[in-house]
């Protein structure tokens, strides 16, 4: 006993046994498959159809009512399996193609070779050996090739992927034979280019003659339409040409960014910040996430979501590439879902990750320190930039990685360290007769208590000898904290009738202190100033006016 | 030089040939056609013969019309076209010259 399926062929039921329909339903595809280029395939499957339900209803009686393997096996003997037919019709369509090209319609190459993988020579998947079968080479040198390009970041291994996917399989004969198609090579191509350029050229010599030809200007009509028509083709045919330079192009630009996309994410020192001109600054991906990506969001998923959304469009550019350039037909849908369904998936992690980060700098909040200073016996404080972590020769290894982010830079200290910069100072008037440091220390969290924790956790040290303050250039936050904004405020306060002395090396970290000569930062170091009542002074500052900036109290410019 | 090539190059155009010959006299459906060639021991399998009457439709020799049976799909009875009819005849023409050349050669050989 069998189960039947109903099946309706050419407008005729039958009623067919499940494995006479597979066989049958394989024969009619194997069929269709192979005449997909030619013109009028459906009017051919569909003759052939109807020639198929007639054979068969001579088959079934109202005794024998269902159609049985042996019908089916019958039929195809009679109709010729996919070989035979196969067979007869590539020199029938290499003919017709002929007949067609001496018509001068048709712009085909005859016996054209298509790329198709072979199952029958295959290592992986076969790609090595149909890319050196089109081109006629020795498959184990692209063998050899790929094997060592799987050790360049894996490119190899992604490029075999996708060809692996894009390039269909021979699975008939046809398309066997196909595999085997004429030559492509410099000079077939060459050949090829020719012969339109042949047929271009006759066009438009009988377009000329057809034009000048006194007797046949009653043909005007019809000879602009050919001239429309030859506008057309012509332009398709330039867009033939333009288009596979572009796949080319595409493909080769494909291929390259998606090794630097592989690099960036896997190398090291791969991303470069321009620092100062001339000097850049290298630190890889995975240090700049690790310093920022929140704790509980591991670095793999960011570089997964990045290689899905940059990744899966260089991809497809290679992929399209690949396609125009081969002419190959074949749709493989399972592929392009599972690659929209990646993009987004990609989208959606990079945006989850996003909104984890962003979370994470929502809230603000400082925390307020006061550092002790030993007061001067003088009554000047002399103010300097410890500057040890710029110029030394272990630092300067380090400065490598040392970046800016918007207003702040960043030295890697360690694995456990970050060094942040720079501080900013402020000098006001104290309201005691002491001078007092204050470090206003501030930190973004996802929430209070974190931001003030964070802001707490940020280590900043200054070092007196004497009168001699000198400032650190850097704070330091520990690495678990990540970086979350984090920012030191200094509030120096001078008590009035007492002196500070700003070093050259100051510039770096003051910041827009109020003083009554109205001098600009850069103008404020290398002198000395004294806290009065009316603001910061300065004591020494003959030839500041050469800044330009008139002193509001003072006289104008001494005459010289 | 593939033997098999040179074979099914030789057929085609006889193919072409014999079925507008056999569509000259009457009009006919494509099993009619199939099993008149089938006698004459020109076609081995009957699905050569569908692409064949496709192209020569396409290149406007044959034209057809569709008549109901009573025993099956409706078919497509196929008529030479007048163009056809004058393909015909050039091909009769070339057909017989061809087989005096070739019998003239041929028989050069042997002698």
């Amino acid at each position: 006993m069998k189960r039947t399926i109903t099946m309706n062929l050419s407008g005729i039921v039958f009623h067919i046994e499940e494995d006479a329909y597979e066989k049958l339903n394989q024969y009619l595809q194997t069929i269709k498959s192979y005449f997909k280029d030619a013109e009028g395939c459906d009017e051919i499957m569909n003759d052939i159809e109807s020639r198929i339900a007639e054979m068969l209803q001579g088959k079934v009686s109202n005794t024998k009512q269902a159609v049985i393997m042996a019908d089916v096996q019958n039929v195809i003997s009679v109709m010729g399996s996919p070989e035979e037919f196969a067979g007869d019709n590539a020199s029938g369509k290499d003919s017709a193609e002929k007949q067609r090209n001496n018509n001068s319609s048709s712009y085909a190459h005859t016996g054209r070779r298509r790329i198709f993988r072979d199952p029958d020579n295959r290592i992986i998947g076969g790609v090595c050996s149909c890319i050196a079968n089109y081109f006629d080479f020795d498959p184990i040198w692209l063998r050899a090739a790929f094997a060592i390009s799987f050790f360049a970041f894996g490119t190899g291994f992604l490029l075999y992927f996708v060809l692996l996917i894009i390039i269909p399989k021979a699975t008939t004969t046809a398309e066997k034979l196909e595999m085997r198609g004429e030559k492509v090579d410099v000079n077939n191509i060459g050949k090829a280019v020719n012969e339109e350029f042949q047929e271009f050229k006759k066009k438009m010599n009988d377009l000329g003659k057809e034009m000048q030809s006194p007797e046949n200007k009653e043909r005007i009509r019809s000879t602009a339409q050919k001239t429309g028509d030859f506008i057309k083709e012509l332009l398709y045919r330039f867009f033939k040409i333009v288009g596979k330079a572009a796949a080319f192009i595409l493909i080769f630009l494909g291929i390259v960014l998606t090794v630097a996309l592989l690099a960036t994410l896997f190398g090291r020192g791969t991303i470069s910040v321009f620092d100062t001109p001339g000097n850049n600054i290298r630190f890889s991906l995975y240090e700049l996430s690790a310093a920022i990506l929140p704790a509980d969001l591991p670095v793999q998923l960011l570089v997964t979501g990045l290689i899905l959304f940059i990744g899966i469009p260089l991809l497809s550019m290679i992929y399209g590439g690949i396609r125009f350039l081969f002419g190959i037909k074949q749709k493989n849908r399972i592929v392009k879902y599972s690659a929209n369904l990646l993009w987004l998936l990609g989208l959606g992690i990079l945006v989850y990750v996003g909104i984890q980060l962003g979370s994470d700098f929502s809230e603000q909040a400082s925390n307020r320190q006061t550092i002790s200073v030993i007061q001067p016996k003088g009554n000047t404080l002399y103010l300097d930039l410890n500057v040890a972590p710029k110029n030394d020769e272990e630092v300067s290894y380090r400065h490598r990685h040392k970046i800016h982010f918007g207003g702040w830079t960043v030295v890697s200290k360690d694995e456990n360290k970050f060094l942040l910069g720079y501080p900013t100072l402020d000098i006001i008037q104290s309201t005691s007769d002491n001078f007092e440091l204050v470090a206003i220390k501030t930190a973004n969290g996802f929430d209070k208590k974190e931001a003030a924790y964070r802001a707490k956790n940020i280590d900043y040290i200054i070092t007196q000898t004497d009168s001699l303050i000198e400032f650190n250039s850097f704070f330091d936050i520990s690495a678990t904290d990540k970086l979350r904004a984090q920012d030191v405020r200094l509030l120096l306060k001078v008590p009035a009738g007492k002196s500070i002395f700003l070093s050259k090396r100051m510039e770096d970290i003051i910041f827009d202190i109020d003083n009554v000569n109205d001098a600009l930062d850069s103008d404020m170091v290398n002198r000395k100033w004294m806290m009065t009542k009316r603001g910061l002074e300065c004591v020494d500052c003959d030839g500041l006016e050469n800044a330009g900036i008139p002193l509001p109290p003072a006289p104008p410019a001494k005459p010289e | 030089m593939n033997i098999e090539n040179t074979k099914a190059q030789m057929k085609k155009g006889i193919l072409e040939f014999c079925i507008l010959s056999i569509l000259s006299h009457e009009d006919h459906y494509p099993s009619e056609i199939i099993s008149k060639m089938k006698d004459a021991k020109l076609l081995v399998v009957e699905g050569t013969l569908y692409p064949l009457l496709m192209r020569l439709k396409n290149d406007g020799l044959l034209s057809y019309r569709w008549e109901e049976s009573t025993s099956g799909p409706p078919r497509k009875y196929y008529k030479l076209t007048p163009p056809g009819e004058q393909f015909l005849k050039e091909l009769e023409t070339t057909w017989t010259e061809l087989v005096d050349a070739v019998n003239r050669t041929t028989q050069k050989k042997l002698s």
